[in-house]
């Protein structure tokens, strides 16, 4: 029909222009910078099944179409829909959570999953070596920000309280019947939420705020010289001011085409006492830290020498060292820790810190790590 | 390869589209062939040799069954090795890990040892490829259909990329005339358009974000009562417009190449009774179930025990075609009893006497039940599952946050949005046999920008058949 023929002219030709279009432009954007169309690679390697995936992957990950157009889509989602992709779960208040810290929470564990076992099974070997060294080993679970905060997730849970887990609950159940001594931050935080002045997590970040930071190198410090473990040393430090303005890695996963908002986070920077310097690690401290990002914040990061690491000295009234391994706190850390076995000597204490989210999501699992037999004098 | 992909969408779709109209027609199947090998390759090179030598048995038998001068025994010997041959394959690649764990179990259950089972890779799609091969052979021995001209022709059938690997199932005798003679009209083409998009649309747009609910739902610890209506609700748009979405882009690019594919979805949550869903939803399966099994088994014609007993048989292996798992078979089972019960009440709904949109309802309820089945991760699950709808179990304590990743105002759109469209009269493949108008374009066009927008920021999500 003559009436129609237009438009169907214009459908098509639009649909060819489209899809037509994003290789050639992709193609003349690679010429035009010297290189050989990523297309072609396909011809240069053996069609193999892990070949084709990659290929694919690199090809869709180089577009420069899908470069332009993915953080706008998900703009779109975010700001217009309150979508936050794959990552991030947009929840209350501006509040925005770790999709699959949440889910971890929702989640029934796989069939067949023997996480809790494992995990409980690596840290009371880990413990073991550590004794065997004459050392002392303190667990510190960090909390979710959802198992803290689940209010902010939803209205629905508002009296919820605090929800750890069903695998972070069996693995402190466990752990205690092994006598591993652990610091219990989430009773610790749930009693704090309510006390504190300012939130325990940051809004747009999964980690704890400045308050968090120190209520935990509070309760650890208590626990370590309660225990008889390490008596308080001499060096003074003191407190000052230092706020940030800060992008929380939530709002950085959603990888929007320009930042909407940045947080104010109040931190207090660590500095000691007689001279006004910033806290800086000690390799001959009696305390090794081990850790994730958890402890990363506030002290590599801005504003430095006001991270966990840095309060807990304070509280200690020493120095301590750390060994930070960012996502890695479940294993990576442990298999670092072998590599430089030379940052035990002359400790007394470790603390190990993981994010309780890792008990699921640890990127290298919870195996065994077994540390070098230690260096006799 | 997947339709919703960059890699088809701007490299193997435009480079075929552009090779095919450049070739003379007489080239075209072979052209067809060769990148419906690569398309299908694209998951794991080897399957097309398997897929080749089943193309090839199935071309063999065929003119043997044909051949003048066979006698009724060699055609009936011919076909039964067919059948034998394709089943054969399809069996052992599809069932045999089933089978041999489910032997495994019991062999452990009485204290005799068990065996070594071997790791079997599934061919992706072989359910529909193999059905299209039989349908050939099949309707040679009926007389249904004449020979292939060719071997290119019998493999561009059988490997045609766009209903390879989720259907439609089409028989070779729709498809005969077509392959030996096709036209492409700017209208066809234009039309082809169409119905890809809005299948595009519905999977990026309607079924993944449903797709995310459902997941969230049926992957949680006791969800509350409210979410697990929202989950299994979610599960049935998303197969829906997931299945559907995959059949209007298969239709749309066989449409662009010239071929016309039978309907395979009829708005079938607007079924009355059972009986109507299964005329109305995966026609094409349900067509192939009927002609090539019921009506074989004796259909109606022996009584009615015979016959419900016939629907019982038919649903059971229907379900066990999607896959080697109880959950298959239990889905199966639920939709024959209710045809059986429907049959036994002369085709009628369960309540004829309620006003249509509650016999509509109820009908989409007990769909929305098998569903459970369908999705759950088994049988165990699905039993917790239906707890859950009913009140009957005990929420996880962190059940209330699920709420979080279901009500986000982009999931409550998109379950809105699919409602509305299931509960239409006029569906995606009425709608482009309308002239294409002015407003028309102007309503695909962005849908179909927003839809590619969308595919880029979502990670990457097959279709669910694809795995049957």
């Amino acid at each position: 029909m003559p009436s129609t023929r237009q438009p169907q002219l214009c459908l098509i030709l639009m649909f060819l222009a489209l899809i037509g279009s994003v290789p050639l432009l992709q193609a003349a954007l690679e010429l035009a910078a010297g290189a050989r169309p990523q297309a072609l690679e396909v011809f240069r390697q053996k069609p193999t099944a892990p070949n084709l995936r990659r290929y694919e992957h690199d090809l869709t990950e180089a577009s420069r179409v899908a470069g332009w157009l993915r953080p706008w889509a998900q703009y779109v989602l975010f700001a217009g829909l309150g979508d936050g992709g794959g990552k991030t779960l947009v929840g209350r208040a501006g509040w925005l959570f770790y999709k699959p810290g949440v889910q971890g929470l929702t989640d029934r564990p796989a069939h067949g999953s023997h996480t809790v076992e494992e995990a409980a099974a690596a840290i009371v070997d880990f413990r073991d070596q550590l004794q065997a060294r004459g050392l002392r080993l303190l667990i510190v679970p960090a909390p979710n920000k959802e198992s803290i905060y689940p209010e902010y997730v939803t209205r629905r849970a508002a009296g919820l309280g605090a929800v750890p887990g069903a695998g972070t609950r069996a693995l402190l159940q466990q752990l205690a019947a092994a006598g591993v001594e652990v610091a219990d931050l989430f009773a610790l935080f749930a009693a704090g939420k309510t006390n504190a002045t300012a939130p325990l997590y940051l809004a747009q970040d999964s980690h704890w705020s400045p308050a968090g930071v120190e209520l935990a190198a509070q309760l650890v410090a208590r626990r370590i010289t309660g225990r008889g473990w390490l008596q308080t040393g001499t060096t003074a430090y003191l407190c000052r001011p230092a706020p940030i303005e800060r992008v929380g890695d939530l709002l950085d996963m959603l990888q929007l085409p320009r930042t909407l908002t940045r947080e104010t986070v109040p931190c207090r920077q660590v500095v000691r006492a007689d001279d006004g310097a910033p806290y800086r690690d000690e390799p001959g401290a009696e305390v090794l830290v081990l850790g994730d990002s958890f402890l990363r914040i506030y002290a590599t990061d801005e504003p430095g020498a006001a991270g966990f690491s840095a309060h807990l000295a304070r509280e200690l009234k020493q120095p301590v060292l750390s060994l930070i391994n960012d996502g890695g706190g479940a294993t990576l850390v442990r298999q670092e820790l072998c590599r430089r076995p030379q940052l035990l000597a002359g400790k007394k204490v470790v603390i190990w810190e993981f994010v309780e989210r890792d008990l699921r999501l640890a990127t290298e699992g919870w195996p065994r790590v077994s540390l070098p037999p230690p260096a006799h004098p | 390869m997947v339709f919703t992909t960059h890699i088809f969408l701007f490299y193997f779709l435009p480079l075929f589209l552009l090779v095919y109209f450049s070739l003379p027609a007489r080239w075209r199947n072979l052209w067809i062939t060769l990148a419906s090998y690569v398309f299908y390759g694209w998951w794991e090179p080897w399957f097309v040799t398997l897929m080749l030598f089943t193309t090839l048995l199935d071309f063999i038998w065929g003119r043997v069954i044909t051949r003048t001068g066979a006698t009724p025994g060699q055609r009936r010997a011919a076909v039964a090795a067919c059948v034998v041959t394709n089943l054969g394959l399809l069996g052992f690649f599809k069932y045999y890990m089933f089978a041999a764990t489910t032997l495994n179990q019991l062999l452990a259950a009485v204290g005799v040892g068990t065996f070594h089972i071997w790791q079997v890779v599934l061919p992706i799609g072989i359910s529909f490829y193999t059905f299209h091969s039989l349908t050939y052979i099949l309707d040679l021995y009926r007389g249904h259909a004449t020979p292939a001209r060719s071997f290119t022709d019998f493999s561009a059938f059988v490997a045609l990329f766009p209903d390879l690997v989720a259907g439609p199932i089409i028989r070779y005798k729709t498809l005969a005339a077509q392959l030996a003679a096709r036209e492409t009209t700017v209208a066809r083409f234009a039309s082809g358009v169409s119905i890809f998009v809005l299948g595009f649309a519905k999977k990026i747009l309607l079924a993944n974000p449903a797709g995310d609910v459902a997941d969230a739902v049926f992957g949680a610890e006791g969800p509350l009562v409210l979410e697990a209506w929202v989950g299994v609700l979610a599960y049935a748009f998303q197969i829906y417009f997931d299945f559907c979405g995959y059949s209007d882009m298969a239709v749309g690019l066989g449409r662009m190449l010239g071929f016309e594919f039978l309907k395979n979805f009829d708005a079938p949550y607007r079924a009355e009774s059972i009986t109507e869903l299964w005329r109305r939803w995966h026609i094409s399966l349900s067509t192939v179930l009927r002609d090539y099994l019921y009506l074989p088994l004796g259909g109606n014609r022996l009584g009615p025990v015979r016959t419900y007993g016939n629907l019982l048989v038919v649903m059971l292996l229907g379900g066990l075609w999607h896959g080697a798992k109880w959950n298959f078979l239990a889905w199966g089972a639920y939709h024959g009893l209710w045809l059986a019960v429907e049959r036994w009440r002369g085709k009628q709904s369960l309540c004829p006497a309620l006003p249509r949109p509650a016999r509509i309802g109820l009908t989409f309820v007990l769909v929305l039940f098998s569903w459970v089945l369908f999705r759950a991760e088994n049988l165990t699950a699905a039993a917790h599952y239906f707890g859950a709808l009913l009140g009957l179990t005990t929420p996880g304590a962190a059940a209330p946050l699920l709420a979080a990743s279901l009500y986000t105002p982009h999931h409550l759109l998109v379950l809105a949005v699919c409602a509305w469209l299931v509960f239409q009269p006029v569906q995606a493949h009425d709608w482009v046999q309308q002239p294409l108008t002015w407003n028309r374009v102007a309503a695909l066009a962005p849908l179909f920008l927003a839809a590619l927008a969308a595919m880029f920021a979502q990670s990457f999500n097959p279709f669910l058949y694809f795995q049957f």
